[in-house]
């Protein structure tokens, strides 16, 4: 992790192959994932869809949070749901709300948390996790209560915890929910710098200028998915026909 | 004024999400139902007056038949259960430890409120629903004392968890731990 | 939040909750009063009786209700057992198995709004103390409301935890889980106050 970069994006970061073969999720018989085939590599992913679609559940599936109905979802070949171990150091991910995320009550107990239940010693995850906190510029946020901090900080937090486990590839699940805009160009800047995968769940698809894949999801299944640069405007095209109508009138889901 | 009342209603919601979201562990694997542990909690931050009341409206909840004791449990069938006692006993169980904190001022928090979980949550608590428990199943104090005192242990251990956890709340949130404000 | 009223429409839905609420009273009380093995016998038969009037699906869910005594029933049956006296033993278990069974039915047969209206009936003698019987329908209304709102923030952080550990969430994020609660009740008093509070 090097400080001095400042381009968005970066040529050596290394995706993960993540492989889904007709991945299907339902709860109480309804169905929120249905029959999702996808096979990508690339370092940065963009994950597009209204709310509701189902991006949020597939994003804890890929970080094996959740099992899948029915179906298949490999990261570099593992199933991580099932595979636990292989699932920390494969994904980290991130949650739209920091509070519904920050366990511990200062920065360094939080950034800590993970690497001592990767098995480091408390004095290593300890160690471990000031070199992240300096690696972002922030060691004097050692012992800060979280609680003082603002939402953005917050957020640094949460990513700051993730990063210092090193997985392959982070989740991004709207990361960016109610923040302000020198906060978001700011967190961005951060994240950019991520050698690993990126794979950035959103409804607004500004945040994924530069990427490389995107993917999107209506009501659960695949609408399009392909580069960046040819889904995005279809998918904001389509938003904006959205728009137009008063589907928000609609009970029915 | 509404402050007071949303702090009741909310941390009777606690009490029920305490026994509704998946088991925590307690570190060496073994699975506790925290509900107990978020009547102790009512104690030690919202002290005796708000924790009673927060417990008697969690448990007028259960009584008009809503499912929040843990398993899913509710409704009126489980006031006259043999564990009918215990319940009974938790408003009683929050005053005691409510009291105590409010009132030992002299000690480390995490000690204060241990000790004060420990009197209100087991002692006083236990002594309710062993009384509870003879009566139904027809036994001695003493029999029934028996019935239960495996289950002491757990409970020691949620009183000690419900002292650190004060503590760490008065560090992080030093306002919030409404039993060691100054103005009531 | 869904309540433990039976969907399954019964005579007794449209009785007066209150009665209702008396006649368990007098019937609990009673069952302690009687003694012996054949009289309880006969009223657990009849208490299975009133279940099965409304149809199957409510016997057995009804009977389901029954579980949370299994332990109980295990032990009694167990201790009594072992020391001879079975007519003893027996009378316990279906003196408890028939309180427990008549207060469910109540439960079931009680609709939410029926029970609420005899808490604010019960609630006017303790006028004089303070008790406000429309804020303490209010502070029902609030923890329902608000139970599945915290219950689904209890989830998200265990699976923050589990994104980060192999093993089930520790007793420590019940820490973070207390602060949501105190935040939330901030928010819930100032949605109050906003809508004109208590007027006190």
């Amino acid at each position: 992790m090097t400080l001095e970069r400042l381009n968005i994006e970066t040529p050596n970061a290394s995706g993960s192959q993540i492989v889904l073969t007709d991945l299907c999720y339902s709860v109480d018989g309804k169905g929120i994932l249905q029959g999702i085939t996808l096979k990508t590599s690339a370092p940065r992913i963009g994950i597009v869809g209204r709310n509701g679609s189902g991006k949020s559940t597939l994003a804890r599936i890929l970080a094996g949070l959740i099992e899948p109905t029915s179906g298949s979802a490999l990261v570099n070949g593992h199933n991580l749901a099932k595979d636990r171990k292989a699932a920390l150091a494969e994904v980290g991910i991130l949650f739209q709300n920091p509070d519904h995320q920050i366990i511990f009550p200062t920065v360094l107990e939080e950034v800590s948390f993970g690497l001592r239940q990767l098995g480091q010693a408390k004095k290593t995850a300890e160690e471990n996790a000031r070199k992240t906190l300096d690696a972002f510029g922030k060691a004097h946020w050692a012992d800060a209560y979280v609680n003082n901090l603002s939402q953005g900080q917050k957020h640094l937090v949460c990513l700051m915890a993730v990063v210092a486990m090193q997985p392959r590839m982070i989740i991004l699940d709207e990361p960016y929910s109610g923040l302000d805009i020198p906060t978001k160009h700011q967190l961005t800047r951060y994240l950019s710098r991520y050698q690993g995968a990126l794979l950035h769940i959103t409804h607004d698809p500004s945040d994924l200028s530069g990427y490389d894949d995107v993917v999107w999801l209506e009501q659960g299944a695949v609408e399009q998915s392909g580069a960046a640069d040819v889904v995005i405007p279809a998918y904001v095209a389509q938003m904006n026909t959205l728009g137009g109508s008063d589907d928000i009138s609609d009970l029915s889901h | 004024m509404e402050k007071n009342v949303a702090l009741i209603a909310l941390f009777a919601a606690l009490i029920a999400a305490l026994g509704l979201i998946p088991k925590i562990t307690l570190g060496f694997g073994v699975p506790i139902t925290a509900q107990s542990l978020g009547v102790m909690l009512c104690g030690t931050i919202l002290g005796s007056k708000r924790g009673a009341l927060a417990v008697l409206l969690f448990l007028l909840l259960v009584a008009i038949g809503l499912p929040l004791l843990s398993g899913g449990r509710g409704g009126l069938g489980v006031f006259v259960s043999p564990s009918a006692g215990f319940l009974i006993g938790w408003p009683f169980a929050a005053f005691v430890t409510g009291w105590i904190v409010e009132n030992w001022r002299s000690a480390p928090l995490t000690l204060v409120a241990g000790v004060a979980s420990i009197i209100g949550g087991i002692f006083l608590m236990y002594a309710f629903g062993i009384v509870g428990l003879s009566v139904s199943l027809d036994k001695t104090l003493i029999e029934a004392a028996g019935l239960v005192s495996a289950f002491v242990l757990g409970d020691v251990i949620k009183a000690g968890i419900a002292g650190m956890l004060t503590a760490a709340l008065a560090k992080a949130r030093p306002a919030s731990v409404l039993s060691r404000a100054d103005v009531i | 939040m869904i309540s433990l009223t039976s969907p399954t429409k019964t005579w007794a839905h449209s009785w007066p909750a209150g009665a209702k609420l008396a006649g368990l009273c007098i019937a609990t009380l009673g069952l302690f009063f009687l003694q012996s093995v054949p009289v309880h016998a006969a009223v657990f038969a009849v208490v299975l009786g009133l279940y099965a009037l409304p149809g199957r699906a409510f016997f057995v869910s009804g009977l389901r209700k029954l579980q949370l005594l299994w332990p109980f029933i295990l032990i009694v049956a167990i201790w009594h057992v072992w020391s001879g006296q079975m007519a003893e033993g027996a009378a316990v278990i279906l003196r408890l198995m028939s309180a427990v069974a008549l207060a469910n039915l109540v439960t079931m047969t009680t609709r939410l709004t029926d029970m609420i209206d005899v808490v604010r009936f019960l609630a006017r003698p303790f006028a004089r103390f303070g008790l406000r019987s429309d804020i303490l329908e209010l502070a029902i209304a609030l923890v329902i409301r608000l139970t599945p709102v915290l219950i689904q923030k209890g989830n998200l952080l265990s699976q923050a935890w589990r994104a980060r550990s192999r093993r089930r969430a520790g007793w420590r994020i019940i820490l973070p889980f207390t602060i949501l609660a105190l935040d939330d009740a901030d928010q819930v008093a100032e949605a109050l106050r906003a809508r004109g509070g208590f007027n006190t």
